[in-house]
């Protein structure tokens, strides 16, 4: 993907407990098949030291319909050596107009979390 | 009345509380549906609770119900089908927005959870507008 061509999909994972960006978390991104009913895995990727995992999916590829992005927490405070109430977090959303930009912030800690349609 | 008669009395009152207790003994698993964009409870929401099943890792199906005026459901689980494990709790959130002629960006909320020692309380509220969701383990 060109830098010009950025994912219309993007993310940014901050570990608010520590105050730092989740970095090394592993992340995936599916969508709903519409027909069959099940999830097909599109990508998978790695959050970056500032949060972030460009190209999650390309232009192209991101028609409308139901995503889902599943990241990785609990392996991420096991890695850290801490427990987690949440083995991992999923957040599922609706692509009606699949020329917008979405980004989809992750904000969490062992015990909470929260995320918003941002900009 | 009779010293007999209001013993009786007494025997009967004393019953209802003690029925009222057991009714009323209290989900050690609950949650708390709040409307933050318009500073209300979620109430009437779908929502149901599953327990994940730690050989197939398939989702079996514990309750179905609905928040009520105040945003929770009562009732969850009991004490006693309270195991440790993994749970689900699946709101359906577009369907709450879709009641009051709005869209929502989440077709449904999922939230996974971890319940190690069950004799704890837990409480899993869910705060939500049409683009964004938060949730916390509370008391």
């Amino acid at each position: 993907m060109s830098a010009a061509e950025s994912s219309p999909l993007t993310t940014h994972v901050l570990n608010t407990s520590d105050g730092v960006p989740a970095a090394r978390m592993a992340l995936s991104l599916h969508r709903l098949d519409s027909n069959l009913k099940i999830w097909t895995l599109l990508n998978i990727g790695t959050i970056n030291q500032d949060g972030r995992c460009p190209e999650l999916i390309s232009g192209a590829d991101f028609t409308a319909g139901m995503y889902k992005l599943r990241f990785e927490t609990g392996s991420y405070w096991e890695s850290l050596g801490k427990t987690s109430f949440y083995p991992y977090v999923e957040v599922v959303f609706t692509v009606r107009d699949q020329d917008q930009t979405f980004h989809l912030p992750l904000l969490f800690t062992p015990f909470s979390y929260s995320t918003y349609r941002g900009s | 009345m009779s010293v007999s008669r209001l013993q009786q009395l007494k025997g009967h009152i004393l019953a209802e509380n003690k029925i009222k207790e057991m009714s009323a003994s209290p989900s050690p698993l609950t949650t708390h549906v709040l409307n933050t964009a318009q500073g209300v409870p979620g109430s009437n929401m779908a929502l149901r609770l599953y327990r994940q099943d730690p050989s197939t890792n398939t989702w079996n199906l514990i309750t179905t119900g609905t928040t009520n005026d105040d945003g929770r459901c009562p009732g969850l689980i009991t004490k006693e089908m309270f195991t440790s494990g993994v749970y689900k709790m699946l709101f359906e959130t577009a369907q709450y927005w879709a009641s009051m002629e709005e869209t929502c960006f989440y077709p449904y909320v999922e939230i996974v959870f971890s319940i190690n020692d069950p004799g704890q309380k837990y409480h899993i509220p869910l705060l939500l507008s049409r683009f964004s969701y938060s949730t916390y383990r509370g008391s």
